[in-house]
């Protein structure tokens, strides 16, 4: 795939407001959430088009009216977009609970920006039969409240959005495996691009736009571009300049354990008898995020994830003040350094991220791993 | 005034708690040297009186932070967590006790004989990010342990249903069943319901006490707030209901004798977010001015009564309640609870402190002041600080705005 084809991704993402304005005024219901553990095949099945909220680089103006300056870059600046209606699409927010500061933003939101719904999934932090049960009720509950609002929820519609989203984790799956084989030529700014445009683009476009994109679905070719090979961990990245700024320093990003990554897609789906139950029981397996997950289960994916793409080192990327990555963050670094894994750390500010510095400490760190 | 200072305390029972925390350290100690099954924990649940119920000493390393704080020692831990890459921008809470796991606990002299190593940990599946981490943080420190995962539902308090109640109530029989196979040790009902009655008597007494700072002049400022200590630690014991019961003879008293913190009381006002630990003094501050704190957000964290005739159903309920009441889980609840606590408590002014070190009781504050505003009328400040890093409080900013707010509210009354 050439920079070429994945500017119809960065079209979907630059012209997102529009289209999506476009789309809720012909008649579709357009819900937003924050974290990749919302079950957006629930809100697809439902009748809703799920599109994730980000929050980008802006000068905010609004935000501070309601939220402290410590609140992370991505909720202070998804607020401020809300506040500044530029999320008028929204019908409201539905949320899988992961964080203080998502779980408070959606009753801020809820106060503060107009919608019909705004809910939070008390998801488990346990796998159990009980646990299981329970999330059964949540989602009953999430249903009856989604139908209050014009919801169509039935078990074939989940069965259908189960294989939709499937179908695309699936592709997108791919294009990490052919990444992982050095046979992806775009940097990986663009290979942002494709996954972004998937949380604001309607699923069945997205994976039209996947399924029209060589060489996820063609023979793919050994790739030129060079750098050491590293791998990104983190929450979300939305600012692509910052993985521009480690390739123009000498490093090749092979793989990466972010929530606007690979953690979004595995797994692909889950067993069960019925739909409800595939559904809880990838929710309940998802890929790691240090929100619900302990360093003893991140640690082994992150190592699985390095050995598959072959990758050197990893670089943190964190959101400015993002708790669950920042308490993390010793004990994996510990944990690395004990198999002679280097790391470094690098924070995202609302303002970015500064330039000069950061080109020098990453040449640094590429330096040492030659 | 100092960047950090103790409060200065009217109640005699302020005496009484001293001789009670004391107490509650040493029996902490006494319990791990004679083998009784220590368990750490995080505070605002129901399984505080499972434990005492069960004859396992609960130690509470969120509480043993203020302490760290009033002792001075919390300095020395925070260098210590940062020294191993614990960003200055984590809760101050956490900071503390990982640098003191790691730091201080391994030595001699700590005050109050410092904690006992912990023999089982409830880790927490809920609460606050930085709570989960804390544990799991110690998880790793005390290998050792017995772990016991813990879940609870994330819901607002107005939004619980049937099947959180129900899962609540499945947890807290899958920890009674850990604790049997983790220490040998039976619950028995009679004794929980004992210890539940204890615990609702607690709950009782504290409404009373809350409801005698209604009175004007208030009784007693949040410059005694540290009676909170037996609703953290000492819930569902004897010694807590014995405490409070103290504590509400002599406010009563002093509500009978029209006797309050300051003889010319001008102006009320409203606390939302924790104390700074480390300046309890900060509330004798508007003394000077006539004002004295009457209320609080974080009191109303054990204003919550249990059915003893359905112990396990009213921990459950306990457990779902206490921390979204006080956090962002449930703002729409927080600002009902702050507007109905400034009627009833007739509040001239809030102070909002917006406390770096817990972003889930300042998210929402901002809603709070605007509805204080719209609803009542009734002004309010924010306050920049943290409840446990004095790095982050300015003394000097700190008396400037508020001074400033003071002259306001005493203008406005006048």
């Amino acid at each position: 795939m050439s920079s070429e084809l994945a500017a119809r991704f960065h079209d979907a993402i630059e012209n997102q407001e529009p289209r999506l304005r476009t789309l809720a005024a012909q008649g579709r219901r357009i819900l937003g959430y924050f974290c990749t553990y919302t079950p957006v095949e629930l809100i697809h099945a439902s009748g809703f088009v799920p599109v994730r909220v980000m929050g980008g680089v802006r000068t905010l103006t609004k935000a501070d009216t309601l939220a402290p300056s410590f609140l992370c870059p991505y909720m202070r600046a998804a607020l401020d977009k809300a506040l500044s209606g530029e999320y008028g699409f929204l019908s409201g927010i539905v949320q899988g609970y992961t964080c203080d500061a998502a779980c408070g933003a959606v009753r801020i939101w809820e106060r503060n920006i107009p919608g019909e719904i705004y809910h939070t999934i008390a998801l488990p932090y346990c796998d159990s039969p009980s646990s299981r049960r329970f999330l059964l009720s949540e989602i009953d509950a999430l249903t009856v409240k989604l139908r209050a609002i014009g919801g169509t929820f039935s078990e074939q519609s989940l069965a259908d959005a189960i294989e939709l989203y499937g179908k695309i984790r699936r592709l997108i799956l791919k294009l990490y495996q052919i990444r992982y084989d050095e046979r992806l030529s775009i940097q990986a700014s663009d290979f942002l691009a494709i996954i972004q445009a998937g949380f604001m683009t309607p699923p069945e476009d997205y994976l039209r736009m996947l399924e029209d994109s060589a060489p996820i679905t063609g023979p793919s070719v050994a790739s030129e571009r060079g750098g050491t090979r590293v791998l990104v961990s983190g929450s979300l990245v939305e600012d692509p300049k910052i993985l521009d700024l480690i390739e123009e320093s000498g490093g090749l990003i092979v793989a990466d354990d972010l929530c606007t990554g690979i953690r979004n897609f595995e797994p692909v789906s889950g067993f069960g008898l019925d739909p409800i139950q595939r559904l809880i029981d990838r929710y309940m397996n998802r890929a790691p995020c240090p929100c619900r997950s302990r360093v003893s289960d991140r640690a082994p994916f992150i190592e699985h994830l390095l050995e598959r793409s072959g990758a050197q080192g990893v670089i943190f990327l964190f959101q400015k003040y993002c708790t669950p990555h920042l308490a993390d963050h010793p004990s994996l670094v510990e944990h690395f350094k004990a198999k002679e894994i280097p790391s470094i750390a690098v924070e995202m500010e609302e303002t970015g991220v500064n330039e000069g510095q950061l080109r020098t400490r990453l040449e640094a760190f590429f330096e040492m791993l030659r | 005034m100092e960047k950090t200072g103790k409060s200065r305390k009217r109640l005699r029972a302020a005496k009484e708690l001293n001789r009670v925390v004391t107490e509650y350290y040493v029996e902490c100690g006494r319990a791990k040297a004679e083998g009784k099954p220590v368990g750490w924990m995080p505070p605002m649940n129901g399984a505080i009186e499972i434990f005492y119920a069960m004859d396992i000493q609960p130690v509470f390393p969120e509480n043993w932070s203020p302490i760290c704080a009033a002792f001075g020692l919390a300095e020395r831990n925070f260098e210590v967590a940062e020294g191993m890459g614990y960003s200055r921008d984590l809760c101050g809470y956490m900071r503390n006790i990982i640098g003191y796991v790691h730091g201080l606990m391994k030595e001699e002299g700590t005050p109050l004989g410092g904690l006992p190593e912990p023999d089982i940990l409830l880790s927490p599946g809920g609460g606050c990010v930085p709570v989960i981490k804390i544990f799991q943080a110690l998880e790793r420190r005390f290998p050792n342990a017995k772990v016991y995962p813990a879940d609870l539902p994330q819901v607002p308090t107005e939004e619980i249903r049937q099947h959180h109640v129900d899962y609540a109530i499945a947890e807290i029989h899958r920890l009674i069943d850990f604790l049997s196979q983790a220490t040998g040790r039976k619950l028995d009902q009679d004794r929980l319901k004992e210890v539940v009655k204890l615990s609702d008597r607690s709950c009782e007494l504290w409404d009373e006490i809350m409801t005698y700072r209604r009175r004007i002049p208030t009784p007693f400022s949040a410059a005694e707030i540290g009676i909170m200590f037996v609703m953290v630690t000492r819930q569902g014991t004897q010694t807590a209901v014995d405490f409070l019961t103290t504590v509400r003879d002599e406010v009563k008293e002093k509500s009978a004798q029209g006797l309050g913190v300051l003889e010319q009381e001008k102006i009320r006002l409203f606390w939302d977010n924790i104390p700074l630990w480390y300046n309890m003094g900060l509330f004798n501050h508007f003394e000077g001015m006539g004002g004295v704190v009457v209320a609080e957000t974080y009191s109303s964290a054990w204003s919550l009564r249990l059915d003893v005739n359905r112990p396990i159903e009213a921990l459950a309920l306990k457990s779902l309640k206490s921390y979204p009441m006080v956090s962002c889980v449930s703002v729409d609840k927080r600002v009902e609870m702050v507007i109905k606590a400034c009627k009833e408590y007739s509040i001239d002014g809030a102070i909002l402190h917006r406390n770096k070190s817990c972003l889930p009781i300042t998210l929402g504050q901002m809603d709070i002041k605007r509805a204080l505003e719209a609803e009542l009328g009734i002004p309010s400040i924010v306050i920049d600080a943290d409840h446990m890093d004095s790095r982050n409080f300015s003394v000097e900013q700190f008396r400037t705005r508020v001074d400033a707010f003071m002259e306001m509210l005493l203008a406005r009354k006048s």
